[in-house]
């Protein structure tokens, strides 16, 4: 037997494309398509201005509520007759909610986007919002909540997110929420909430191909009934790292094993070290052969998988990292993890890691951007973040040519290995004298 | 009605060691899938060895002859790629999908590990990879309410003996009992050419895939014998329905209804398909429409139905749902029941037949819009039935399920008497 020992060498390198973009003001609001051509499905997302930084401190949850409450019947038609109607063309409304903007989309064959489209504007311009019908949706989601906060996972990332950015503040809570802020909703706020926001014109991103599709109409049915011009976004929130790391348990008695959460505050979206601080993450946590994965999964066999990334907003950013280790090695896995954090922030990356990982992200953009959901989240990204068209090509040639001192130079300036915030959520009885012994940082109890 | 669910070229060929290679080309954008399934899966497992073919598709990304440790994940990372694989009952498949210009060092990495596994896999790796996936089976199915639900499903669906009797993830005591020479011996007995397809698909040509197959697969010696699974095609009715309450921690009741139908691929799983779209899927379900809106006694993002697609045996019928606050896991079981029990005396109706097939055209599109989601529907095609062509005919013989057809379906599976009834309850209210 004979295998080809020798690692072939790549082949010419095709040149990189973006779909064509278009924009096109129509009916008061904005279109931005991709053309997809050949494509049999074509996907419509609207986009609003009604993120969940939009949502009053203690008011949290209601853009997820007015989500669902959506699909409780229209000025024209019962919740039934809806589901029907929108399920019968092959869709169903994809609603999205982000810190930036509320999403709601379809995904139809294209000779069917029209139609879904005006079903799509029918549902977030005209919903019926009978009292009696969003207070079950709020009791409902408040029951959801409580569902998936019986996972590991939320309670502990709420837990994060408030020691990063205060309580106090809208973006120191859950983006959806959690079970007591939904519980406690009022009817009313729903629909003062949706009157705010959800009848502005906004943004319709289409992708899919052009040649079938009349973007004019799509227009006119997404805004149908809009006004209101676009509202103060406010700047960048400066949040400053804290002093001294400190562990936070939150107990999950018999747990066999422990979810770590661990971060601290970053940079937000506009931020001119964006890309370099994006690969010093990928190096860091953000890909399988990362230093995290490789040293905790691979050589110790303590996780399933581990991951780390910079993640940012318009006005704030974080950097964290997250697993689920094995009960009874809690307390080195979080050394370990906060070692190579350390290391990464005191000495950069390495000439071979950064080749990895840029041309890993670069790549990303070839082999990921091909479905019609794809492209339409790329187009969100450029109308979201204020991008040009294009924004992706430059982005790839970015990536392509960012260097050693300028990665390694992000790392030490937006990694804060001595202001980690590390919760632990598992059995605290089991976990915390070996968590103390670690010297990490004093021990605090989370708020059952 | 279209004529076919796949509009683009299919070109096949077979190696002379009996790899069999399909290639689609598609221009489209600049990306080239490749995949690999082997016919194996955990149906081939014999007992205390449950969970080894997952745990051997871990060590596949651990080196081979000519590719250290490591390195697998970081050269098609490196190269700008995606890959993963997956193992279940059936099969398991590997998978990559890289920019172009990469495609011969995909193939590369994929016949290096086909035909020169065995010598790279030592003691260390499968110590390490071993704790990986016992880490996997606590994070996915201990860790979680509800987490074990398909590995209590399976064995009262299937009798022991039965190739889908057990969970592809294994058990802890078989993990643990994992030897080095057990995996040696599984890969020179499965991970042959002859037991495989390779599916190329996208921004290449065939001649081009025919060729690098050849060049980099052509010296892997097939295998005269390798052995199958057992017969698991005919399961003999349990006679009686069969029923487990499961009391822990869990936030809500919850109830699982399960169902042995047909096997994926045949005329009856078409149908299966299209009635369990009508059950279970969407707002406008029949699951939905009673129990979520109608009685509102089941959470409404909680309440589905779907087919699994095993291809080796009957393949199951799974509805679920979970209670509202205050509802009993009774009252619920009892609803789920009632409303699976209807499918054969409610006739369906041509409103709710067009709703089903509409999504399931969609979902057909959606999965054939990526070269990855073609390469891999491919590779089914070709590893279950032979002929990776048939693939067109799936979505027209959705399209052609009738009324008719669904309701003597569920009168010939889904009676009470073969039904499967898997309940959780949370521990207070026990």
């Amino acid at each position: 037997m004979s295998l080809i020992a020798d690692r072939p060498v790549p082949g010419l390198a095709r040149p990189y494309r973006f779909p064509q973009v278009t924009r096109r003001a129509v009916a008061g609001g904005q279109v931005v398509a991709a053309h997809l051509p050949g494509q049999n499905l074509a996907v419509a997302l609207l986009l609003l201005d009604a993120g969940a930084a939009r949502e009053p401190a203690g008011k949290e949850g209601l853009g997820a509520v007015l989500a669902n409450a959506l699909e409780e019947g229209t000025a024209r038609r019962d919740a039934t007759a809806y589901a029907l109607a929108v399920e019968g063309l092959g869709t169903e409304l994809v609603t999205g909610l982000d810190w930036d903007s509320f999403q709601v989309s379809v995904q139809v064959p294209v000779d069917r986007l029209t139609a879904a489209v005006e079903l799509l504007g029918e549902a977030v311009r005209t919903p019926r919002l009978d009292p009696d019908d969003v207070r079950r949706v709020r009791d409902d989601e408040a029951t959801a909540l409580l569902m998936d906060w019986a996972n590991p996972g939320p309670r502990a990332d709420a837990v994060l997110r408030a020691d990063l950015f205060g309580a106090e503040n809208r973006w120191g809570r859950p983006m959806y929420g959690d079970p007591d802020s939904v519980a406690a909703l009022d009817v009313e706020d729903v629909a003062v909430f949706h009157s705010e926001w959800f009848l502005r014109p906004g943004t319709l991103v289409v992708a899919g191909d052009l040649e079938r599709i009349d973007l004019d109409a799509l227009g006119a049915a997404a805004f149908a009934g809009t006004g209101g011009g676009p509202a103060d976004r406010g700047g960048p929130i400066d949040v400053p790292p804290r002093p001294g790391r400190r562990i936070i348990l939150v107990d999950r008695p018999g747990s066999v094993q422990s979810t770590l959460r661990l971060g601290h505050p970053a940079p937000h979206r506009a931020h001119p070290d964006h890309v370099p601080m994006t690969l010093a993450g990928t190096v860091l946590g953000g890909a399988f052969t990362s230093r995290l994965n490789h040293l905790i999964r691979e050589v110790r066999g303590y996780t399933y998988g581990i991951r780390g990334d910079f993640a940012s907003s318009r006005r704030f950013g974080r950097f964290a990292v997250s697993s689920g280790v094995q009960t009874a090695v809690t307390a080195p896995a979080l050394v370990e993890a906060v070692g190579e954090i350390t290391r990464t922030q005191a000495t950069g990356v390495t000439a071979d890691e950064l080749a990895v990982a840029r041309s890993w992200r670069a790549g990303q953009l070839s082999v990921e951007l091909q479905s019609p959901r794809a492209i339409a989240a790329a187009l969100t990204t450029l109308v979201v973040y204020d991008l040009p068209d294009d924004y992706h090509a430059r982005l790839r040639q970015s990536l392509l040519d960012a260097d050693v001192d300028e990665v390694s130079a992000a790392a030490a300036n937006h990694l804060h290995p001595e202001s980690l915030t590390l919760v632990v959520e598992g059995d605290a009885a089991a976990v915390r004298d070996e968590l103390a012994a670690t010297g990490l940082g004093e021990i605090v109890d989370a708020r059952p | 009605m279209p004529d076919s669910g796949y509009p683009w070229p299919i070109e096949t060929t077979r190696l002379d060691n009996g790899l069999r290679v399909v290639v689609s080309e598609d221009r489209a954008a600049p990306a080239v899938a490749v995949n690999l399934w082997y016919d194996v899966g955990s149906r081939h497992e014999p007992d205390g060895q449950t969970g080894f073919a997952h745990l051997f598709e871990h060590l596949m990304f651990e080196g081979s002859l000519n590719v250290a440790k490591t390195e697998h994940m970081k050269l098609v990372q490196g190269a700008g790629g995606n890959l993963n694989a997956t193992t279940n009952p059936d099969r398991t498949n590997y998978f990559e999908t890289v920019p172009p210009e990469h495609l011969e060092l995909a193939l590369w990495l994929e016949a290096d590990r086909m035909g020169g596994l065995v010598p790279a896999l030592t003691q260390e790796t499968l110590d390490n990879q071993r704790e990986v996936v016992k880490n996997e089976r606590r994070q996915r199915y201990e860790n979680v309410p509800y987490g074990d639900s398909w590995l209590r499903l399976l064995p009262l669906l299937y009798p022991p003996g039965h190739p889908y009797h057990h969970a592809t993830i294994g058990s802890m005591a078989d993990l643990n009992a994992a030897d080095l020479a057990t995996f040696q011996h599984f890969h020179r007995t499965y991970y042959a050419p002859n037991n495989a397809v390779l599916t190329v698909v996208g921004d290449t040509t065939a001649t081009e895939v025919f060729a690098l197959a050849d060049k980099y697969f052509g010296a892997i010696p097939a295998r005269p014998e390798i052995p199958a699974a057992p017969d698991g095609r005919h399961v003999p009715a349990a006679g009686s329905p069969v029923a487990e309450v499961v009391t822990g921690p869990v936030p809500a009741p919850r109830v699982y209804v399960a169902h042995r139908t047909h096997p994926f691929g045949t005329p009856g799983y078409d149908v299966l398909t299209v009635l369990a779209t009508v059950l279970g899927s969407g707002r406008g379900s029949r699951l939905y429409q009673r129990l979520a809106d109608g009685e509102r006694i089941a959470q409404p993002d909680l309440v589905g139905a779907y087919g699994v697609d095993l291809a080796h045996a009957p393949a199951p019928l799974i509805a679920t749902a979970t209670a509202r606050p205050g509802v009993t896991g009774e009252r619920l079981a009892a609803g789920v029941a009632e409303v699976v029990d209807e499918l054969a005396t409610v006739p369906v109706t041509a409103t709710e037949l067009d709703r089903a097939k509409a999504l399931l055209s969609t979902g057909w599109w959606r999965q054939m819009s990526t070269v990855d989601g073609r390469a891999d529907t491919l590779g089914r095609y070709a590893t279950q039935f032979g002929d990776p062509a048939l693939v067109a005919r799936r979505l027209p013989a959705w399209l052609a399920v009738t009324a008719d057809q669904i309701a003597e379906l569920a009168a010939e599976v889904l009676r009470a008497s073969d039904r499967v009834t898997l309940t959780y309850l949370p521990e207070e209210t026990a």
